[in-house]
């Protein structure tokens, strides 16, 4: 299959690749790992003049921790996301790790997935569970966004044309915190989620009662979405299967499922149900390992 | 089972391995001619339509283009896969009946112009009603897609053998059910590709990714008007082809013409979506059966109806139907049988061939029926199998005769090998177990042309030298390793190591063979082979036996040395001369034997080049009634398998744990080769019972032409597979060999379907098991 | 745009090559450089055939721009054996039978030699999830499994 024709820049730094945007605005398509705008271009889906590689853009690499907070760099790619590390939630790992296959996940950019902004992007719903917040640069400098809120439609965003998402910021990882991922698809890899759901616990310091909770829905909304039912069943509650099942019961009565050739929204909103509880019993038994493990 | 042989049954490595280990088996992809033009065909965006215009002007004006063709400038000659059903044209001629039905071609001097004129061209449709189900295109006042064949049926059987109503009168026990299931894709992972050049001679050249080069080159010859000896077709290595690469291609075809036009090589490969629109794969098929049984479980008989969802065209399709019936004759006796099978034409694209040939999806409820026949009658799945199962010997109420069936010891094999006993009944929620066995044609009886034809030549040539031999056939190796199988005949029945044969096949200039479909290769290329190298062993022994002075009878080759039997033999005279002959050389002959090398030399000297040949086809086989050709084979394989699969209540998903397979392919020529046909079958079984299906929206587009939506298994979705080779030593194949390729499916989706009844008590009744299948019928389970 | 100089070390070679901004790493490979073992399957990234090593890392090379591999270091089916002698990953391949159509196999095996490279005795959990983008539709995968494993061994006694 083609590619058509494209101009191509590899900027060396953000300031440069930013001016080049603003150049250039909507004729240009900033590239990174490529996994999903190249097939894009392949199937006449989109047609840049320019495409701008970031791939030299040190400002969106490496990850730093500091003052209880972590910073990821636009460019991670899954693969370095899956395999861990003091920086990465453990439900980012597995969000990262479960992923299409492994070629794409040394490609596909913790950026790129949140830019692409996929109903069912196994990246954006880990962040999305965690809190966690996208650093846009543009011409005016930087802004920070929660990703409650980032996302638009499928693949569109509240970022801008003229602007780069360089990091993203979360909570570093700690004690009495534990995530849990369940992804639904037919086949063990290369999968687009049929539903996938990211859940977030934090337990108080008894180890037993959520602080604070979050559950994230793929496939069932033009984009990741909250459930804030799922969340406030659980908050202030013991964490067992009562408030885990009241808390699956709300995330499927919010979620937005439509009928597709993959599945239909009744399906969907059974399979939202099953997944969180299951997700919210993978995210407690986390939580209380670390504990122990800190303890 | 083994008789005493050098070659046959051992686990040689494959003569292609090494190179495709490296990269550097070429494919055609990989083959580049000077001057070559890029073509691209202009398809259908419409499902149904008539044509009202066509105007190339602006793509013939492009730069860079150089010719582009429509229906206008190519012969109206009508072409398919049965003659008597030959319904296609190259490019539509006054309406399409798919979306992605070919209205024009374009070469240009590369790819992108190519595509880029094709947007060029423009038509003006007037849409029809786009008929996509069996319904819809058989219900009153539907239009017809083809004017020959009234309302839309493509092909309509009707058969009956003995007396099914008299037989249900005196069953103890009728037992009905239905199945469906879903149109599904060969996936081969390299999609069709070719190019087509003139050379010098005059000869039109098709380079093509094919199963089938000898039917390419009869279609090609015909639609062009050429005789097939102006027609030359070369299949270079194959990236898998498993039905849907078994008949010529639009872009086989369109580069032919567009090489004849321009006078330069033009090259033509489908996308991937492409692959999927041109399709020819697997149809859609609706079963219906009532099976009648005695108490103690004697088979009585079986009604059965069958639909096809056939696509626009008509392709493979009577066989297909006719498949879909007849492969029920066996491997249980079953004294009457009824068949209605119907195909229908839709506005979608042709369905064909795919591995198991009609019969998967009605083995697959056949089998169903019979574990929940087993279940009413209290008996073990097993135990009704091996009391109804058929033996070496028996013949079929449709004349298929059973020269050698395995089908005890592939039951027995899989019983043991899984464990049945201890897991049937016993396994924990969730978990079940289930079997199923299969059947399978050898070979195709008939050609797919009415002919005498031969349906494989052999030549071998021994090298000058006497260091080996050259076979060389026109059959297709596309993966499954006849290059080695025809290695390993010829090795044994000349009589020399494995290493000392080379094969060049896969080209219409080495003769005839009907090509890689109907697991027909081993068998009867096998034959051809063993003739030829019998022969040229002939040839040489009997040049021997007259410069020795000794008769022929005396003599025999074995592992490339030559045995004498008798007295002593002076044959010094022929080494010495040897050895004269390769003075500088240091790998003299010695040893107190005359080698192949010194033998096969000695009969080129004598009498020139040697080269022998071989041929096969099939001997008159059984039955007299309408549609006795698709079914008949010179032999059956059969197989049996144990799934062991986990079901989640709450999602739906099936996971498969284990399968055990036992298929008696006669003889193994290649153990590891057979083995690797039984793996690969349960891999595309296993996808076809889970997760593969192609989808339509309403306008007839597909909805998933890509290997990220149509869903093959990946490795992950493997389980383990324990393979069991049964060899009944078959009487006619080639030292007692039969097929393995396409039986080995058939039992996969059924023992899949019982082992899923096991866990959840569901009669599932469509296909794929999709979760939201499995769940939603789960829930209904419980609701009711 | 016109063409661009790129350099780049192939198989340990360093390589020039004059490329298009739309022309894909398996083009650059395969068009350019003539190592045709690099196979175009899907274009997509959906079957692994054009699966190559990129500074250690497999990718689907029709997903990497060929000016993406400047100053990069790519291997390819072809950079595996030494001479006549097959790498101990083809030579397993070969044995255990796992090719039939060997269209998948070049990715296939560079897959396997990214595994081991990075976990010299996997699982066989590891080595599914290794090949899990790599599509074969002939072998089943379980000659394939067999071959790594085979192959595993052999080189950890070496």
């Amino acid at each position: 299959m083609l590619l058509p024709s494209f101009d191509y820049y590899r900027p060396q730094s953000l300031p440069e690749a930013l001016s080049l945007l603003g150049e250039m605005g909507e004729d240009a398509r900033p590239l990174a790992g490529g996994t999903d705008l190249l097939v894009n271009l392949k199937l006449k889906k989109l047609a840049p003049k320019v495409l701008l590689d970031l791939g030299g853009l040190e400002e969106l690499k490496g990850n730093r921790a500091d003052d209880g907070l972590v910073s990821l760099g636009a460019l991670d790619t899954a693969s370095r996301l899956a395999s861990g590390g003091p920086e990465v939630p453990g439900l980012l790992a597995m969000g990262a790790g479960a992923l299409g296959s492994p070629q794409v996940r040394n490609r596909a950019t913790l950026g790129g997935n949140l830019v692409t902004a996929r109903p069912a992007a196994d990246i954006c719903l880990p962040l999305l569970a965690l809190g966690a917040k996208a650093v846009l640069a543009g011409p005016n400098g930087e802004r920070e966004v929660a990703l409650d809120g980032y996302f638009k439609g499928p693949g569109y965003t509240v970022k801008e044309a003229g602007e780069i998402l360089t990091r993203v910021i979360l909570d570093a990882p700690r004690p009495g915190v534990g995530g849990g991922y369940q992804k639904l698809g037919l086949r063990q890899a290369m999968e687009i989620a049929l539903v996938n759901v990211a859940a977030h616990l934090e337990l108080e310091d008894d180890g037993k009662t959520v602080a604070l909770a979050r559950v994230a829905l793929g496939a069932v909304a033009p984009f990741p979405m909250l459930s804030p039912g799922a969340a406030s069943a659980l908050i202030g509650k013991p964490a067992q299967e009562t408030c885990f099942s009241e808390a699956a019961e709300a995330a499927a009565a919010e979620a937005r499922p439509i009928d597709d050739h993959r599945g239909s929204a009744a399906y969907r909103r059974d399979m939202v149900r099953t997944l969180t509880l299951r997700a919210l019993r993978q995210a407690l038994s986390q939580a209380q390992g670390n504990q122990e493990a800190q303890a | 089972m083994s008789g005493n042989f050098e070659v046959i049954g051992s686990r040689a490595p494959r003569k292609d391995a090494p190179n495709k280990s490296t990269g550097k088996a070429r494919y055609i992809e990989d083959i580049k001619f000077p001057g070559e033009l890029a073509g691209a065909l202009l398809q259908s965006p419409q499902a149904h339509a008539k044509i009202k215009r066509i105007d190339i002007s602006r793509a013939q004006a492009l730069p860079g283009v150089v010719a582009v063709i429509t229906a206008q400038d190519v012969p109206d000659v009508k072409y398919g896969v049965s003659p008597a059903r030959y319904d296609e044209t190259l490019f539509a001629v006054d309406r399409v009946r798919y979306v992605g039905d070919e209205i024009a071609a374009v070469a240009a001097e590369d790819l992108a112009t190519a595509q880029r004129a094709v947007e060029f061209i423009e038509v003006e449709y007037e849409p029809l009603p786009v008929l996509l189900t069996v319904e819809q295109a058989t219900a009153e006042g539907a239009p017809w897609l083809h004017e020959q064949f009234p309302d839309n049926v493509c092909a309509q059987v009707e058969q009956e053998f003995g007396d099914v109503e008299a037989a249900f009168a005196g069953c103890d026990l009728i037992q009905e059910g239905s199945f469906f299931s879903k149109r599904q894709d060969g996936a081969f992972i390299e999609p069709n590709q070719c190019v087509a050049l003139m050379d010098s001679d005059g000869v039109l050249n098709l380079h093509s990714s094919t199963q089938v080069p000898h039917y390419v080159q009869r279609t090609l010859a015909m639609v062009t008007g050429l005789n097939m000896s102006k027609v030359r077709v070369v299949k270079p290595y194959v990236g898998g082809g498993f039905g849907p690469k078994a008949s010529a291609t639009p872009i086989d075809l369109a580069a032919g013409f567009l090489a004849m036009k321009t006078g330069r090589p033009v090259r033509m490969a489908y996308t991937r979506e492409q692959v999927f629109l041109f399709s020819r794969a697997r149809h859609g098929f609706t079963h219906h059966m009532k099976i009648g049984v005695k108490k103690d479980g004697t088979l009585m008989a079986l009604d059965h109806r069958a639909t096809l969802d056939g696509g626009a065209y008509s392709s493979f399709g009577i066989a297909t139907v006719y498949y879909a019936g007849s492969l029920l004759g066996g491997p249980y006796k079953l004294p009457n049988m009824r068949y209605h099978g119907l195909r229908v034409f839709t506005n979608k694209p042709a369905c064909g061939a795919q591995r198991g040939h009609g019969g998967v999806i009605a083995r697959a409820l056949f089998e169903q029926q019979m574990d929940v026949i087993a279940e009413r009658l209290g008996m073990d799945p097993i135990e009704l199998r091996l009391k109804n199962m058929m033996e070496t010997g028996d013949v079929t109420c449709n004349d298929l005769a059973m020269s050698s069936l395995g089908m005890r010891e592939c039951i027995e094999a899989v019983k043991n090998g899984s464990g049945w006993d201890q897991k049937k009944g016993k396994l924990p929620k969730g978990k079940g177990i289930g079997m199923a066995c299969g059947f399978f044609v050898s070979g195709a009886g008939y050609p797919i042309y009415r002919s005498e034809t031969y349906h494989c030549t052999i030549m071998i040539k021994a090298d000058e030298d006497g260091g080996g031999i050259v076979v060389y056939t026109a059959s297709a190796e596309i993966g499954q390793g006849s290059e080695t199988t025809m290695a390993m005949i010829a090795a044994e029945a000349v009589g020399i190591p494995y290493e000392q044969v080379r094969v060049k096949s896969g080209d219409t200039d080495f003769g005839i063979d009907l090509g890689a479909y109907s697991s027909r290769t081993t068998l009867m290329t096998g034959h051809a082979t063993k003739e030829a190298g019998e022969n040229l062993k002939a040839m040489i022994l009997e040049t021997l036996a007259q410069e020795l002075e000794i008769d022929q009878s005396r003599l025999d080759i074995k592992n490339g040395l030559i045995k004498i039997s008798g007295d002593p033999v002076d044959f010094s005279a022929i080494r010495i001369g040897y050895i004269k002959e390769h003075r500088g050389w240091q790998d003299q002959p010695s040893g107190d034997e005359l080698t192949f090398r010194e033998a096969a030399r000695l009969a080129y000297l004598r009498r020139g080049t040697l080269v022998s040949t071989g041929k096969y086809k099939p001997p008159v086989l059984g039955g007299k009634y309408k549609g006795a050709a698709v079914g008949t084979s010179p032999a059956y394989g059969c197989s049996a398998q144990v799934a062991e699969v986990s079901v989640d209540f709450e999602t739906g998903q099936i996971k498969v744990e284990r399968i055990t397979d036992a298929h008696d392919c006669g003889q193994a020529v290649n153990l590891t080769s057979v083995e690797a046909q039984m793996q690969g079958s349960v891999s595309m079984g296993l996808g076809e019972a889970l997760f593969e299906e192609v989808k339509f929206d309403g306008q007839g587009r597909i909805l998933n032409p890509s290997l990220g939506e149509y869903h093959i298994p990946t490795v992950m979705d493997m389980p383990e597979t324990k393979c069991i080779v049964v060899e009944s030593g078959e009487p006619n194949g080639p030292f007692g060999a039969k097929e393995v390729g396409e039986g080995a499916i058939m039992p996969t989706i059924p023992a899949i379907l019982n082992a899923v009844r096991n866990a959840t008590g569901l009669v599932l009744d469509e296909t794929p098991l999709t979760p939201e299948r499995v769940y939603l019928a789960i829930k209904k389970q419980k609701g009711a | 745009m016109s063409k661009q100089a790129i350099i780049l070390t192939v198989n340990g070679v360093a390589r020039q090559a004059l490329v298009e901004p739309n022309q894909t790493l398996t083009s650059l490979l395969r068009d350019e450089l003539g190592l045709t073992g690099t196979k175009h399957g899907c274009g997509v990234g959906d079957c692994g055939c054009c699966t190559v090593i990129l500074d250690g890392e497999t990718v689907n090379s029709c997903l990497v721009l060929a000016m993406q591999a400047q100053g990069r270091e790519v291997t390819t089916i072809e950079g595996l054996a030494k001479g006549a002698e097959l790498h101990p990953l083809q030579q397993a391949f070969v044995d255990a039978g796992a090719i039939q159509c060997g269209f998948c196999t070049p990715g296939m095996i560079l897959s396997a030699k990214a595994l081991l490279d990075h976990t010299p005795q996997p699982t066989r959990e590891e080595i599914t999830k290794g090949l899990s983008g790599n599509l074969c539709r002939c072998t089943g995968y379980e000659k394939i499994v067999e071959a790594v494993q085979d192959a595993a061994g052999k080189m950890s006694e070496a």
